[in-house]
C-alpha cells in the first residue's frame, strides 16, 4: 500500500515538473533555438534576458504592479472582512456576495468589460489599469481568506482594547491586524502570486509599458527564443528563494 | 519580516533597474535612438557600428506600424533618429512629416535587387525617404528529408493527399489567403469579395490536409521536432535560422508564387543626430551588415543588397541564387479595403472552425 | 468613542471595497451589455449580436467544445487530486507536509506562458511522452498529442491538479479525528470508512476546487490557443478573435456575456458548499 502510495505520488510529482524541467533545461541551451538537440550548458540567454531592456522592465512593472495591486487588495479584503465580520449590517449576505462574486468571472472578461468602460470614459491602457484589474481579481480572494479567519475570540482582545481607551483604527492597526498576520499574509503572498503571471487583464490593459508575462508573449510573436526560457527559470529561481524566505519567517514567527 | 522582504525587493528592483537603465545612464550626446524591429537588437549587427563610430546604438523593439507610430506619438521630436518599418508603410510616416528625404548619392541604390527596391511606396515626390534593407516570403517551408523537392514546385501538392496530416499552416490571415488566391490563380493586388468563395474553398481544403494552424513558436516547433514537414505561410524567416544546425529545414516558393515581405529603414526629419543617423544606415545597408542583419538572431531574410557578404553556406540556405527567380514570381501582401479585411478574417474564422 | 462614530465605522471599512467593486467589477458589466445592445451606433436595441450566436453553427460549437472540455478537464482533476492530497496529509509526515505541498505548486511559478509553450515539446511526437510510451510498449509507434484537444486537457489537468490537491488536503488537514475513531468504534473497516465518512466529510473541499476548476478553465484563453493548435476553437478564443483584429466589442462582449450565464448556473449548482464560513 506504502509502495502504490510512493508510486503514485512519484507520478504525479513527475508530471507536475515535466513541463517545467524542460523549460529550464533549454533555459541553457548554447544554440539559438530551445528545442532538442539540447546543446547546453550556456549562460549565454541568462546574459541575453538581463541584457534585454523590454524583459527586465517587464520584470520591474510586474513586481510593482504585483506589491500595488496586493496591497491594496489586502487593505480592502481586510477592512470590509472586519466590518461584515464585527457589525450586524442590513444586507450583509448581499455584500458578502458582491465581494466575492467576481470570483467566479473569467479573467478574459474583466478585462474586457474594464477596457471597454476605460474606454468609454477615455481612461487609457496603462500599467494603472492592469493594477485596477488586479484587485478586482484578487480583492473576492482577500477578503474570504481574512473573513474565514474573523473569530470570535478575537472579539474579546478587541473589546479589552477599546475598553483600555484605545480608538478604533487604533484597535484594527494595533490589535487586530497582528492577530490576524497568518491570514493577511497568506491572501498577500496569493495575490503577489496571481498578480505576477497575469496575463491576459495586463495585457489587454497596457500598451507599451507592460507587464513580464506580456512581453514574453511579444517576444514570443517573433518565434522561438530561449531567452523566455531563461525567464521563466529566473522567476522560478526568485520564487524558490521567497518560499524559502515565507518559510523562514513562518518558523520564526511561531509561538513558542 | 516584512522589512527583510521589502529590502529584498527593493533590492532585486534597484538590480533590475540598474540592468535595464544600464543602457540610459551610459548614453552620450552622440548615441544613437532606433525603433526597430527584433532582428536589429543583435549584438552581433550593433556591435562592429559601434566599436567603430564609438558611440552606443540604443534600440527600441516593436511590432507592427500601428505600435511604432503610436510610440513616436508618445515621444518628443529628436528622441528617435531611425526607425525600421514595413515598406508598404514608409508613407504613413511620410504624411505624418516624421522622415528626412535620404541621400541616394551616399546609399548604395545600384546594389540593391531591383524587384525590392519599392520605389511606389519609399520614393515620393522624386526623393527618397525609405530604404530597403531586407525582405523575405510567405510561402512554404518544408523538411528536405521528408518532403519531395519537386512537389514543392506547385501549390496543387498541399490541396492534395500525398503529405495530407503533415502540414501545419501559419496563423496569420493576410499572407495564407495571398497564396490561396495564387492558387486558384488570382492576383494578390487585384483580390475582391466575388473571389473569396473560391479562396474559402482552397483554404478549407488546405485546413483538411493540415495537423494544426499555429503561431510562429509553435510553428517553428511543429517543423523542428518532425510534427509536420510542411509549413503553409512559412519561408526562410521562420526556418532559416533552424536551418544552420538543421539542414532540413529548407523553404522554396512554388511555381505559382509566394507573397513578399519588405522591411525599410528611414531617418527622422526631427533627428539631432543625422550624420550619424545616415552612417547607421550606410552600415547596414554595406555588404558586412547586410550579412550580419540577414542572419540575425531573431529571424533570417534575404539582405536587400546583392552584394551582401554571405558565406556560401548561409547564401544557399536562403537559395540566394534562385533569388531572381523567386522574385519575378513574388507578389505583394493582399492589401484590402476595410470591408473585404472583415470579410477575409470571417472566411479565416470559418477556416479555423472547420472540422 | 460616540455612538454615531460607532454606527459609521463599519460602513467606512466595507465601503471602500464595495465601492471598487462596484466600479470596477459591475459597471463594467454595465457597459459590456449595453456595448452588446446597441452595436454600430444604430438606436434601440439589437439583439443580433446574440442571436448570431444561436444561428452560427461555429459559434454555438465553441460553447460545447468549451463545456465538454471544462468537464473532463475537473473530473480527470479531481480523479488525479484526491489521492495525492490523501497521500500528502495522510501518509507523509507532518513535518514534511507543507514542505511536500510547495514543492508541487513551485512549478506553477514559472510563466504560464513559456510553460505550454514547453508543453508542445514534451507532446511532440518526438517528445519525452511518446518515447517513454513507445519504449514501455504501449505504443507501436508515436502518436500525436500536440495541437489536440488532449494536448488541452494534459494543459489544464495539469494546473487543477494542483488547486484541487490544495483544497482537499485543506480539506483533509481539518478534519477531526474524531470521525474516524468512532467510525473505528462502530466497526467500520478502512475502506468503508472512507467511503462512508470521509469521502462526504471531504466534499465541500472537491466541490470548491471543482467550481473553481471550471471557472478558471471555461474562460482561459491561452491553454487552448497554444496547445490546441487551432484544431477547434473554444469560448474565450472566439471571443479574443472579435477583439483581436476586427476590434468588434459589441460580438465580443455578447459572447462574454453569455459564457456568463452558464458560469453562473455552476454557481448556483454548487451554491451550497461555496459559503464562505467564519472560524
Amino acid at each position: 500500500m506504502r509502495a502504490l502510495a510512493v508510486i503514485y505520488a512519484a507520478l504525479l510529482y513527475g508530471f507536475i515538473f515535466l513541463p517545467v524541467a524542460v523549460l529550464i533545461l533549454f533555459s541553457f541551451q548554447a544554440t539559438s533555438f530551445p528545442i532538442p538537440p539540447f546543446t547546453g550548458p550556456s549562460l549565454r540567454w541568462y546574459g541575453a534576458v538581463l541584457a534585454d531592456g523590454r524583459l527586465t522592465a517587464g520584470l520591474v512593472n510586474s513586481v510593482f504592479v504585483a506589491i500595488g495591486s496586493s496591497t491594496v487588495s489586502v487593505l480592502l479584503g481586510f477592512l470590509s472582512a472586519w466590518g461584515l465580520a464585527r457589525f450586524r449590517l442590513p444586507g450583509e449576505a448581499w455584500m458578502r456576495g458582491l465581494i466575492t462574486i467576481p470570483l467566479t468571472v473569467s479573467y478574459l472578461i474583466i478585462g474586457m468589460g474594464l477596457l471597454i468602460m476605460f474606454n468609454a470614459i477615455g481612461l487609457p491602457k496603462s500599467l494603472w489599469a492592469a493594477g485596477i484589474g488586479h484587485v478586482v481579481i484578487n480583492l473576492p480572494l482577500c477578503f474570504a481568506i481574512i473573513y474565514s479567519q474573523m473569530g470570535d475570540q478575537q472579539m474579546t482582545i478587541e473589546r479589552a482594547a477599546r475598553d483600555l481607551g484605545a480608538a478604533e483604527w487604533q484597535v484594527l492597526l494595533l490589535v487586530t491586524a497582528p492577530m490576524l498576520w497568518p491570514a493577511l499574509f497568506a491572501a498577500f503572498f496569493l495575490s503577489m502570486t496571481f498578480s505576477w503571471d497575469e496575463f491576459v487583464i495586463s495585457w489587454l490593459l497596457t500598451r507599451f509599458d507592460t507587464t513580464l508575462p506580456v512581453e514574453i508573449w511579444n517576444l514570443m510573436r517573433s518565434g522561438l527564443n530561449p531567452k523566455t526560457n531563461a525567464v521563466g527559470a529566473l522567476v522560478f529561481g526568485v520564487s524558490i528563494m521567497l518560499a524559502i524566505l515565507f518559510e523562514l519567517v513562518a518558523l520564526r514567527r511561531r509561538p513558542a | 519580516m516584512k522589512n527583510l522582504t521589502r529590502r529584498i525587493l527593493l533590492a532585486a528592483g534597484v538590480a533590475a533597474m540598474a540592468a535595464a537603465g544600464g543602457a540610459t545612464t551610459a548614453a552620450q550626446a552622440a548615441d544613437l535612438s532606433a525603433l526597430v524591429w527584433c532582428d536589429h537588437s543583435d549584438p552581433n549587427l550593433l556591435k562592429p557600428f559601434e566599436d567603430a563610430n564609438g558611440i552606443k546604438v540604443n534600440v527600441k523593439e516593436f511590432e507592427g506600424t500601428g505600435a511604432g507610430l503610436a510610440i513616436i506619438e508618445q515621444s518628443q521630436p529628436g528622441d528617435w533618429d531611425v526607425m525600421v518599418i514595413d515598406s508598404i508603410d514608409v508613407r504613413r510616416g511620410v504624411d505624418k512629416g516624421l522622415f528626412a528625404a535620404l541621400p541616394e548619392d551616399q546609399l548604395p541604390m545600384a546594389d540593391i535587387f531591383p524587384e525590392v527596391l519599392m520605389d511606389a511606396t519609399t520614393k515620393f515626390d522624386g526623393k527618397r525617404y525609405g530604404i530597403t534593407e531586407k525582405f523575405g516570403y510567405n510561402s512554404i517551408s518544408y523538411n528536405n528529408t521528408k518532403v519531395d523537392a519537386a512537389d514543392m514546385a506547385t501549390l496543387a501538392t498541399l490541396l492534395g493527399d500525398k503529405y495530407k496530416g503533415r502540414i501545419a499552416i501559419y496563423d496569420y490571415y493576410l499572407p495564407v489567403i495571398g497564396i490561396a488566391a495564387m492558387a486558384i490563380g488570382k492576383k494578390t493586388t487585384e483580390l475582391t469579395e466575388a473571389d473569396l468563395p473560391a479562396i474559402k474553398d482552397v483554404l478549407l481544403k488546405m485546413k483538411a490536409n493540415s495537423k494544426a494552424v499555429t503561431d510562429v513558436v509553435a510553428s517553428q516547433t511543429a517543423i523542428a521536432t518532425g510534427e509536420v514537414d510542411i509549413l503553409v505561410g512559412g519561408g526562410e524567416w521562420v526556418t532559416a535560422g533552424l536551418a544552420r544546425e538543421n539542414p532540413a529545414m529548407d523553404f522554396t516558393i512554388p511555381k505559382e508564387g509566394g507573397v513578399l515581405w519588405s522591411q525599410s529603414l528611414a531617418m527622422f526629419e526631427a533627428s539631432k543626430n543625422k550624420d550619424m543617423a545616415l552612417k547607421f544606415i550606410q552600415y547596414v545597408m554595406s555588404p558586412e551588415g547586410q550579412a550580419r542583419l540577414a542572419t540575425s538572431s531573431c529571424y533570417w531574410g534575404m539582405p536587400a543588397s546583392q552584394k551582401a557578404a554571405l558565406s556560401d553556406a548561409d547564401k544557399k540556405i536562403l537559395r540566394f541564387d534562385e533569388q531572381p527567380g523567386f522574385l519575378a514570381r513574388a507578389q505583394p501582401y493582399p492589401a484590402p479595403d476595410e470591408a473585404l479585411d472583415k470579410k477575409m478574417q470571417d472566411i479565416w474564422t470559418e477556416m479555423l472552425q472547420a472540422q | 468613542m460616540t455612538a454615531a462614530t460607532r454606527s459609521l465605522a463599519p460602513w467606512a471599512s466595507v465601503g471602500p471595497a464595495l465601492a471598487w467593486t462596484l466600479a470596477f467589477f459591475v459597471l463594467p458589466f454595465i457597459a459590456m451589455a449595453a456595448v452588446s445592445l446597441a452595436p454600430q451606433g444604430d438606436d434601440g436595441l439589437d439583439l443580433d449580436n446574440y442571436r448570431q450566436f444561436f444561428v452560427n453553427a461555429a459559434y454555438w460549437r465553441a460553447m460545447t467544445n468549451s463545456l465538454e472540455v471544462t468537464a473532463m478537464v475537473t473530473v480527470v482533476s479531481i480523479l488525479l487530486a484526491y489521492p495525492f492530497a490523501w497521500i500528502l496529509a495522510e501518509i507523509v509526515p507532518e513535518r514534511w507536509q507543507r514542505l511536500a505541498l510547495m514543492l508541487a505548486v513551485l512549478p506553477f511559478w514559472t510563466s504560464y506562458l513559456v510553460r505550454s509553450y514547453s508543453w508542445l515539446l514534451v507532446l511532440a511526437e518526438q517528445g519525452v511522452i511518446n518515447a517513454a510510451l513507445v519504449d514501455l510498449g504501449l505504443l507501436a509507434e508515436p502518436v500525436q498529442l500536440a495541437n489536440t484537444r488532449l494536448a488541452t486537457v494534459i494543459g489544464f489537468v495539469h494546473f487543477f491538479v494542483m488547486l484541487l490537491t490544495l483544497t482537499i488536503f485543506a480539506n483533509l488537514k481539518q478534519l477531526s479525528p474524531n470521525y474516524r475513531k468512532a467510525a473505528a468504534d462502530l466497526g467500520a473497516g478502512p475502506v468503508r470508512t472512507f467511503i462512508h465518512v470521509i469521502l462526504p466529510l471531504t466534499l465541500p473541499g472537491i466541490m470548491v476546487g471543482a467550481f473553481l476548476t471550471f471557472v478558471l478553465a471555461i474562460g482561459d484563453y491561452i491553454t487552448p490557443q497554444i496547445l490546441g493548435g487551432n484544431n477547434e476553437l473554444l469560448m474565450p478564443q472566439l471571443i479574443v478573435m472579435q477583439v483581436g483584429r476586427r476590434g468588434d466589442f459589441a460580438s465580443a462582449s455578447a459572447l462574454s456575456l453569455i459564457l456568463m450565464a452558464v458560469v453562473t448556473v455552476a454557481y448556483v449548482a454548487c451554491a451550497r458548499w461555496l459559503k464562505i464560513e467564519r472560524a
